[in-house]
């Protein structure tokens, strides 16, 4: 704005908060002038304009960070807008929502992807998740440091160097990961097998959804062809498009310190005294578990279902750092949010963007919607 | 409180008002903002310490700012720029960005261009690529084309291999695979994206060797072209020769120190590439003793089944360009001037080792290093540039989408280069 950058942050610190403070100011008269149209006392005027007097501030705020922002995508979904075209946007009426839907391969791809991200992602992710909540919960010895060491990867995000760490930890022939599971192969041969059939079953099934995403099933065919995999042979994951999608699943996983700490707070929420009577009883520990835990952690399974739900459809950083540099296989396990990004700030296609966005929206709350029509069949809220 | 507010809110106007005049003075310092793009710790130190000073020192009140960013991610950043009409006045941009970007950039001619600066005469053919619509949009800083790169001591058989047969019996004789850990521990040819050996880069210099155009006459893509199906196929072949069928891949080569063609020195190992058809920034440092087997070659094509092929040597280029919404264009363009001066181009490159632009800037190391002596006369002789892609950025994505399933074997070359033709033309408005 001003040649003198200094100048120019504190003209604009000094004219955003008289912004804020005329807002504000308009906001609350507004307020204090529509009880007043409706009857109300001078001390009711006062609240009245007090109330949104102090809550101006965050109302402005989301007008002009959220339904601003939200408008303008909502109208440029009906456009053809793309920035540095040289040229205004028009409009196009239904026309990208139609080529999204129904002319879109690439998008359809990337349904597929998130799909599969979701439906085996997520409930690993979630299993393993509680599965270390229930191990914490045990009160052993040294708790709050593997506490803390299962929520780091949370704080640490998918930085450079958590990238770099995992790119090096998932290297076919050196990686760490391979390492252990071909020495435990040697010394185990029935974790050998058991992996190789994981392997095969799990080719087999991306396969499948490679297939959906092209209309041809030859990868599948070939990846049957191939036969049960040979003893040497172990997962191929940043490399192969047939592991790519759980190599992502597998940062996932990693990632679950939020739901542990989620699950971990419902279990020490059920009260004592049901395990204590199932003791005397003498029920197992699994039964215990299976019979007093989980149904009264269900509420917590149903929080953590729908926030996992959201955040996997709209899954984007893992990808993103995983393959963004090794582009012919990102096509393997490109999501709908990348699909996003890359249609709006690769193609600069804001206007296509903003419809693929607005689609993501719709398909995130019809899921969600169904959620909850279908909780009262399996959450039990009784204790609580 | 009414009153209070009121009087709050009149100083609060009154110093807003106040400091908005003292913002108007006509001899503001100025700031010239510029953004590099992964430049070794060298090149910003010196220029940093020589240049800016300098610069500084010519134009009383204007300070030069640089950022440095990375080339991954930069899309999104660029994106931001622009969207907002606020950044840099200075872009770092690759070969292929002056269609990609060209409209957001200035028209540099009256300020860069023959009749205003002597000395652009001077620089090389890596000029063009900084030209949108025939007019100079910034200016070159060094040409780093794609050489191959292969070890004499390792290889098995005649290097470098004349055509595609050759390349492909060379892959199945220079790969080897360790059973124990079902990975390469040597591969026969390391192009752009070891892994894939699919990268869309490594497929448009594999069709130039050919002798194959992008376009045809009438501007649409030339992807249903013999050229264009047997580069597919080459990619496929090569891939396979390397990691086998899809279905039963090997790994990938571990990772090593330094370049992937080089010796480990911790190990004391190869790191296991046989030959790197890689710009030379990816191959050794030249003082590396493994020079002393390194042969540098073009890529030849196959000139047993297409009599147009030619010896072709990919040229990227890295260059700087003036955004249009920059209200610093003269500034940008004195910046240029003299960090483009021989000397400074000159001493620019040498400290990244990679031959500069201007070509009486090739001088000094470039004369006296033979590995770059050799690269700057394959570039004069073989050089393509790889620059005038329509939508370039939607190509990319296009072919590395289509590629990623040539080499799962999802789609069949024909295959992939139909989609790739009917997807691009889409693309273009054909």
């Amino acid at each position: 704005m001003f040649s003198n950058p200094y100048l120019s942050v504190l003209i604009i610190a000094v004219v955003t908060v008289v912004f804020i403070v005329v807002c504000s100011y308009g906001l609350g008269s507004v307020a204090r002038w529509a009880v007043r149209m409706r009857g109300a006392s001078p001390k009711q005027q006062e609240s009245a304009f007090a109330g949104y007097f102090f809550a101006a501030p965050w109302i402005v705020g989301f007008i002009i960070f959220v339904i601003v922002p939200l408008s303008f995508s909502l109208y440029w979904s009906f456009t053809d807008f793309r920035i540095g075209s040289g040229s205004v946007a028009s409009w196009k009426g239904l026309e990208n929502y139609r080529d999204i839907l129904f002319n879109d391969e690439g998008f359809r791809a990337s349904v597929v992807n998130t799909l599969y991200l979701t439906v085996i992602g997520l409930p690993l992710q979630m299993g393993v998740a509680l599965f270390l909540a229930v191990l914490l919960n045990q009160r052993r010895p040294g708790e709050r440091v593997f506490r803390m060491a299962f929520y780091l990867p949370v704080i640490l995000g998918f930085n450079t160097a958590v990238l770099l760490c995992w790119r090096l930890m998932l290297n076919t022939g050196t990686g760490i990961i391979n390492q252990i599971i071909r020495e435990v192969s040697i010394a185990v041969p029935l974790f050998g097998y058991l992996t190789r059939a994981l392997i095969y079953g799990q080719e087999i099934i991306t396969g499948f959804f490679l297939g959906l995403n092209t209309g041809k099933y030859n990868l599948l065919m070939r990846v049957l062809e191939a036969g049960f995999p040979a003893d040497n042979r172990v997962p191929l994951w940043v490399q192969s498009p047939l592991w790519t999608k759980m190599s992502v699943i597998l940062l996932m996983v990693w990632g679950c310190g939020t739901m542990m700490l989620i699950f971990l707070a419902g279990l020490n929420n059920i009260p004592k005294e049901l395990h204590e009577a199932a003791e005397v009883d003498g029920a197992t520990g699994w039964q215990k578990f299976w019979k007093i835990s989980f149904p009264l952690l269900t509420p917590y399974i149903f929080y953590n279902l729908v926030v996992g739900l959201i955040s996997s459809l709209q899954i984007f950083e893992p990808i993103f750092v995983l393959y963004r540099d090794n582009e012919p296989i990102v096509s393997s396990t490109i999501s709908m949010v990348y699909y996003l990004w890359q249609a709006s700030f690769s193609h600069f296609e804001i206007g296509y963007g903003s419809a693929i966005s607005w689609v993501i929206l719709v398909i995130i709350l019809v899921f969600t919607l169904i959620q909850f029509r279908l909780q009262d069949r399996w959450v039990t809220y009784d204790v609580y | 409180m009414n009153k209070k507010l009121f009087t709050l809110l009149s100083v609060l106007v009154l110093a807003s008002l106040v400091l908005t005049a003292c913002g108007g003075a006509a001899d503001e310092p100025k700031t010239l903002k510029i953004y590099l793009l992964d430049y070794t710790p060298d090149t910003i130190a010196w220029l940093k310490s020589d240049i800016n000073p300098a610069f500084e020192a010519a134009h009383p009140g204007v300070t030069v700012e640089i950022t440095e960013g990375s080339w991954s991610g930069w899309d999104t950043t660029f994106a931001g720029f622009f969207a907002a009409g606020e950044g840099p006045d200075i872009i770092n941009l690759g070969s292929e960005m002056n269609t990609l970007y060209g409209e957001n950039l200035a028209d540099m001619e009256s300020y860069l261009g023959a009749g205003a600066w002597d000395e652009i005469s001077n620089f090389g053919p890596a000029l063009e690529n900084a030209k949108y619509e025939g007019k100079l949009r910034g200016l070159p800083i060094f040409t780093a084309p794609r050489y191959v790169f292969c070890r004499t001591d390792l290889a098995t058989g005649a290097l470098p291999p004349q055509n595609f047969a050759d390349w492909i019996s060379f892959a199945e004789a220079n790969s080897v695979v360790d059973p124990a850990t079902n990975s390469l521990t040597q591969q026969a040819l390391v192009p752009v994206d070891a892994g894939s050996m699919a990268d869309w880069q490594w497929w448009l210099l594999v069709f130039y060797s050919l002798g194959g155009e992008l376009y045809k006459a009438d501007g649409s893509p030339n992807f249903d072209s013999a050229e264009a199906l047997a580069t597919t196929q080459f990619l496929l072949d090569m891939r396979q020769a390397t990691y086998g069928p899809a279905a039963d891949a090997v790994g990938n080569l571990p990772t090593g120190q330094g370049s992937v063609i080089d010796v480990d020195d911790a190990t004391g190992k190869d790191n296991g590439a046989v030959c790197l058809a890689h710009s030379g920034w990816a191959a050794p440092a030249f003082d590396r003793p493994v020079w002393e087997n390194i042969s540098i070659e073009p890529f030849h094509g196959d000139p047993a089944n297409f009599p147009n092929s030619r010896p072709v040597v990919l040229a990227f280029n890295d260059w700087l360009a003036v955004a249009d919404y920059s209200q610093n264009k003269e500034l940008a363009a004195e910046w240029l001037k003299m960090t483009f001066s021989k000397e400074a181009n000159h001493k620019w490159n040498e400290t990244m080792g990679l031959i500069p632009a201007r070509n009486d800037a090739q001088y000094g190391y470039v004369a006296d290093s033979p590995q770059l002596q050799r690269e700057a006369e394959l570039a004069a002789e073989y050089g393509v540039g790889f620059a005038g892609i329509k939508e370039a950025a939607k190509l990319s994505t296009i072919m590395q989408d289509a590629l990623g399933k040539l080499i799962t074997e999802e789609l069949t070359p024909q295959e992939v280069n139909d989609t790739i033709q009917q997807q691009y033309s889409d693309a273009l408005g054909e």
